[in-house]
């Protein structure tokens, strides 16, 4: 059993509140489930909360604080809303939808009244709305050795990875409730020695673009052994943070990875030795660029074929590459009877509407949404497409789950192209 | 009939038994890949895809993809569909959350066996979530 200090023992006690008191209750169970021996403070949280389809198991009509507490609490018994913990700074994760554009996205005009009227529930409590999957890029960044929550796998894996900061890939049920309880079980990635490498990954394949990284994640995620924690080892360019955002997401999609090491990247990695303590890892693989063509050939349907649909931003663009995709555009219009969705925040947007690649970008016939994606927005978003280009790794694979028709799976310039054409070109494969 | 028997830690206390379902690559977390309403797998991948998790022990090694898999466990639940127990070889933060959710006999942690090579689909899986001990009896059909 946990052993919980005096504070924690009162708030399970419910001396602080029925809702805090039914939140440290989930916490406990959940720290035994794992077999934590105490738990952590956490100062940061992320929340994919909102009007998320994985609450379709209720009637629309259902009073949020009954959905609230049945889901996330647990509770039989409707609780009334309260403060969250005052030194966990709370925001919500990628959305339900864009809160305006639901024609230009195809989500019903209830939905984003729902959407809005369940965060403002939440946000009276204390939760900002901020609706992205990339927060680093506004704001959140948690620091070496602080202790947060994330229910957005990739940004689990950057905050671990790539800011030295420490948490788990938990769920949101937990980090709901770490967010009001100010507490986690100290456990996993919390702990120093379970952040240890096991695992090395010599990577033997090109790594100069976003869309190689993008590759490698996947492919490290599917070769390597599971219950591992890896640290990618070679002789490539130092990557930026957009190149290392769809690393993180990848990898998160064909493993449980929350922390990869990166020689010379990771604070806790300046070297090999460093990441495994001095150790022999007991696990090495080798990554080849067969083994990524490999992977693009899992994710990416067969030949060319017609697009009506095309989705960039997975995870949501920086300012940076809203910038590129803007000059790319410039002058241009898509095809027309196509769609082409451009998806960020809406702190990076407002950046973007400044700097004019707003319009530029709409002004080719594509739109600029922000705050989710078409994979949380879910089949009734694109049921109409007859045929898909994704850019990243991680949309491309996860939406075939939820369509039919052809997949296509490309970098940024191949997706803009398919909407420029109308159609999606057979990628060659250039011999390395 | 043959009964092997394999321990692990009791995660969840009490006792489930059922037709094992056996995910060796485990089940995605991503939306669309476990079905929220209908408790049915749809990940492409899948060797388990267009099976139902009703009822079933559900054999996985770990959790992955998403940190919304426990959310979509917890939507089916709601709905009724719910497996009757959890077995894992290792637990992990995404896993965990489903299994304090749902609050169903699970046993994880396992040493000395993997439970996702011992035990196949159909098998017929006891489980003690107190005890940590799991009985499987080979379906020999």
């Amino acid at each position: 059993m946990v052993r919980l200090t005096d504070k924690e023992k009162r708030m399970l006690e419910g001396d602080l509140g029925e809702f805090r008191g039914k939140a440290m209750e989930f916490i406990v169970r959940y720290a035994d489930v794992l077999g934590a021996e105490e738990l952590v403070e956490v100062s940061r949280a992320t929340l994919f909360i909102g009007a998320q389809r994985y609450l379709d198991c209720y009637d629309p009509a259902t009073d949020y604080g009954k959905i609230f507490s049945e889901f996330y609490l647990c509770s039989e018994k409707a609780l009334d809303f309260a403060r969250f913990a005052e030194g966990c700074k709370t925001q919500t994760c990628a959305g339900a939808c864009d809160f305006a554009e639901y024609r230009r996205s195809h989500v019903s005009k209830e939905l984003i009244d729902r959407n809005w009227s369940y965060l403002q529930a939440t946000k009276e409590c204390g939760v900002k709305i901020v609706e992205s999957c990339t927060p680093y890029y506004v704001g959140w960044i948690p620091i070496m050795g602080e202790h947060f929550v994330s229910t957005e796998s990739s940004n689990v894996v950057i905050s671990n990875s790539v800011f030295g900061a420490m948490g788990n890939s938990d769920g949101v049920e937990a980090a709901v409730c770490a967010a009001i309880t100010g507490r986690t079980p100290k456990w996993g990635m919390h702990v120093r020695s379970g952040r240890r490498a096991t695992c090395l990954v010599n990577v033997e394949c090109r790594l100069e673009t976003a869309f190689d990284w993008d590759l490698l994640g996947f492919t490290i995620g599917r070769l390597m052994p599971k219950h591992v924690v890896p640290v990618v080892a070679g002789d490539f360019p130092k990557p930026d943070i957009d190149r290392l955002k769809q690393f993180a997401s990848s990898i998160a999609v064909t493993s449980s990875t929350e922390l990869c090491h990166i020689v010379g990247v990771t604070p806790e990695a300046h070297t090999l030795e460093m990441a495994t303590d001095g150790r022999k890892p007991p696990y090495e693989i080798t990554v080849s660029r067969e083994d990524c063509v490999e992977s693009f050939e899992m994710i990416c349907d067969k030949g060319s074929g017609p697009v009506d649909y095309v989705s960039i931003g997975c995870p949501h663009l920086s300012l940076d590459e809203l910038k590129g995709v803007a000059e790319s555009l410039r002058g241009k219009r898509i095809r027309r009877g196509g769609e082409l969705l451009v998806w960020t925040d809406y702190a990076t947007k407002s950046m973007s509407d400044l700097n004019g690649y707003t319009r530029t970008i709409e002004d080719s016939g594509a739109c600029v949404l922000t705050g989710s994606c078409p994979v949380v927005m879910r089949e009734d978003c694109h049921r109409h497409a007859t045929g898909m280009a994704i850019n990243g790794a991680k949309q491309a694979f996860n939406i075939k789950n939820q369509t039919g028709v052809p997949v296509y799976f490309g970098d940024i310039r191949e997706c803009l192209n398919a909407a420029l054409l109308g159609k999606w070109e057979n990628r060659t494969w250039k011999k390395s | 009939m043959e009964k092997i028997v394999i321990r692990g830690r009791g995660a969840i206390p009490g006792i489930a038994e059922g037709a094992a379902l056996v995910c060796p690559d485990s089940i995605a977390g991503n939306s669309g890949a476990l079905g929220d309403l209908d408790g049915v797998i749809h990940e492409k991948s899948n060797p388990c895809c267009g099976r139902s998790i009703r009822d079933a022990i559900l054999v996985i090694p770990c959790a992955k993809g998403s940190n919304g898999f426990s959310a979509h466990f917890k939507c089916a639940f709601l709905k009724g569909v719910r497996p009757a127990g959890w077995v894992s070889t290792k637990v992990d933060g995404r896993l965990g959350v489903a299994l304090a959710s749902l609050n169903l006999p699970a046993v994880v942690d396992f040493e000395d066996a993997d439970p996702v090579k011992v035990i196949e689909t159909g098998d017929w899986v006891k489980i003690d979530g107190t005890t940590g001990i799991v009985e499987i009896e080979k379906n020999r059909e």
